[in-house]
């Protein structure tokens, strides 16, 4: 079986535009958590949001190509450069045809969609702009990377709401794996913090209430006074490379993927089950081919909500036991929903590169139903970590787990 | 305005061209404008003018060929 890679990562996040600086602010406890500055945040019962203020396109892009791109395909696009640029990845039009890109995102257009019906619906226009539709459609991003780097082989978009780009990516290690491509980019982006999309995730009661005195703490994962999550934006995208190809070129190699499990809950469209997210984590053990007291951390999906943090809590309790070290930092970084798995992806490797463990931000007060070591308010230096697990679970019960190791 | 020169300046804006590039005998090839971007310009015009440029063939190679194109709506508008 061929052995795929890491070799290269580009983030955009709320807590920095590398892997390094978002690991860096993790650590140091840091949130990218904040008021919204936009005039519809008025109308929103939560007005936070990990939202980004420092992205700017014109860095990446004509004034033409940004005004053609929705935020999304922006994030996906930069991010997808910094990722070839980390893994000094030569592309010449005879490898581009093994070179593929597997991008995850829950609505690639948001941004977009939203300025076309404001346009229509409220302005009273009567017609919308021609790029709307090539703006809107969810293949959006992934096709302008494609298009971007010139790359001819298999272009998808996974769309399993917050567990996209861990399918994405585990998804892309298998093309590798297989034979069917030697480098996959492979990753994923959202940007949906827009006033229609705000307003329809505050109608499910999902989202956190803020905290008033340290609104930027308003996200506290496994704590007894957990109330939710707090959307963010951003995107992650990885240089996936057959391992044998970039030894050859002496490519440096952040990790191994050596697992990846999926599973479909088939209870609830947003309930999540134990028996659905043990399936996905003990798919990715078998994949792997290890035995569950070999993970040294996982990264948890770790909502902030009452019922996901419970379920997993007993799912990782079942097939990894309370010994392991969990963490979620969505704490700090929000919930970046399509782009969260990459990111927290990114996050289990620098993990592994700096043999660290990032903390669970804001758990003072501990749920005393929920018992596994969260590595609570404070990261961990020298530790060992080997081998890190990434857990996501989507509405619509789609689980992705991922699993990497040290080379 | 004339509208070669709310064009000019439409094209000037949008794709970041020297303004003494766009001429009325500049093909649109080139100034890099590909079919979809020439849609993208005379949504512009129409928006600037209050137009409606309907659906038809029209031959469009240079700049002045969508300037034709707008005068001849802006004309019957009227």
């Amino acid at each position: 079986m061929r052995r795929v890679v890491v070799t290269g990562i580009g983030a955009i996040t709320p807590l920095g535009h590398s892997p390094e600086l978002l690991f860096q602010n993790l650590m140091a406890g840091k949130s990218g958590i904040r008021h919204l500055q936009t005039a519809f945040a008025e109308s929103l019962d939560c007005k936070l949001a990990a939202w980004i203020d420092d992205f700017d396109p014109l860095v990446y892009f004509s004034k033409n190509q940004a005004a053609t791109m929705d935020r999304t395909t922006q994030f996906s696009v930069a991010a997808s450069h910094k990722a070839i640029e980390d893994a000094k990845l030569e592309l010449t039009s005879e490898n581009c045809e093994r070179i593929g890109v597997y991008l995850g995102s829950g609505m690639v257009g948001a941004n977009s969609i939203e300025e076309g019906y404001s346009r229509l619906f409220r302005d009273g226009a009567k017609r919308l702009k021609p790029y709307t539709v090539l703006m809107s459609m969810n293949n959006a991003a992934s096709a302008q990377v494609a298009l971007d780097f010139g790359l001819l082989g298999p272009d998808i978009t996974f769309c399993t709401a917050c567990s996209s780009s861990a399918v994405a990516i585990g998804e892309a290690v298998r093309q590798i794996r297989h034979g069917y491509t030697d480098v996959m980019l492979a990753g994923g982006a959202e940007s949906l913090l827009t006033h229609g999309t705000m307003k329809a995730w505050e109608a499910l009661r999902t989202l956190a209430n803020e905290d008033e005195e340290k609104p930027e703490t308003s996200c506290k994962p496994f704590s007894l006074n957990r109330t939710g999550l707090i959307l963010g934006e951003g995107a992650a995208m990885f240089v996936l490379e057959e391992m044998d190809r970039a030894i050859a070129r002496g490519a440096h190699i952040y990790g191994e993927i050596i697992g990846y499990g999926t599973s479909n809950d088939s209870a609830h469209i947003t309930q999540p089950s134990v028996d659905g997210q043990t399936r996905a984590m003990r798919h990715a053990l078998q994949d792997a081919g290890i035995t569950a007291d070999v993970v040294d951390y996982i990264n948890a999906h770790g909502t902030g909500t009452k019922l996901n943090d419970a379920v997993e809590t007993a799912a990782i309790k079942e097939v990894i036991g309370d010994k392991t070290p969990v963490s979620s930092t969505k704490s700090m970084h929000g919930h970046l929903m399509g782009a969260s798995s990459a990111v927290e992806f990114a996050v289990c490797l620098m993990a592994i590169k700096h043999q660290a463990i990032p903390p669970t931000a804001n758990l003072a007060t501990p749920d005393p139903e929920l018992d596994l070591d969260y590595v609570p308010n404070l990261g961990r230096h020298h530790v060992k970590v080997d081998v890190v697990m990434s857990n996501s679970f989507a509405f619509g019960g789609t689980g992705g787990v991922l699993i990497a190791g040290k080379v | 305005m004339e509208t070669f020169e709310v064009l000019r300046e439409i094209i000037v804006d949008k794709f970041d061209k020297d303004p003494d590039e766009v001429r009325l005998d500049s093909t649109l090839e080139t100034l890099e404008i590909d079919s979809l971007d020439t849609f993208d310009i005379i949504f512009d015009a129409e928006e600037k003018f209050g137009i409606k440029v309907p659906n038809e063939e029209v031959a469009i190679t240079t700049v002045g060929d969508v300037v034709a194109l707008i005068d001849r709506i802006r004309s019957k508008e009227k």
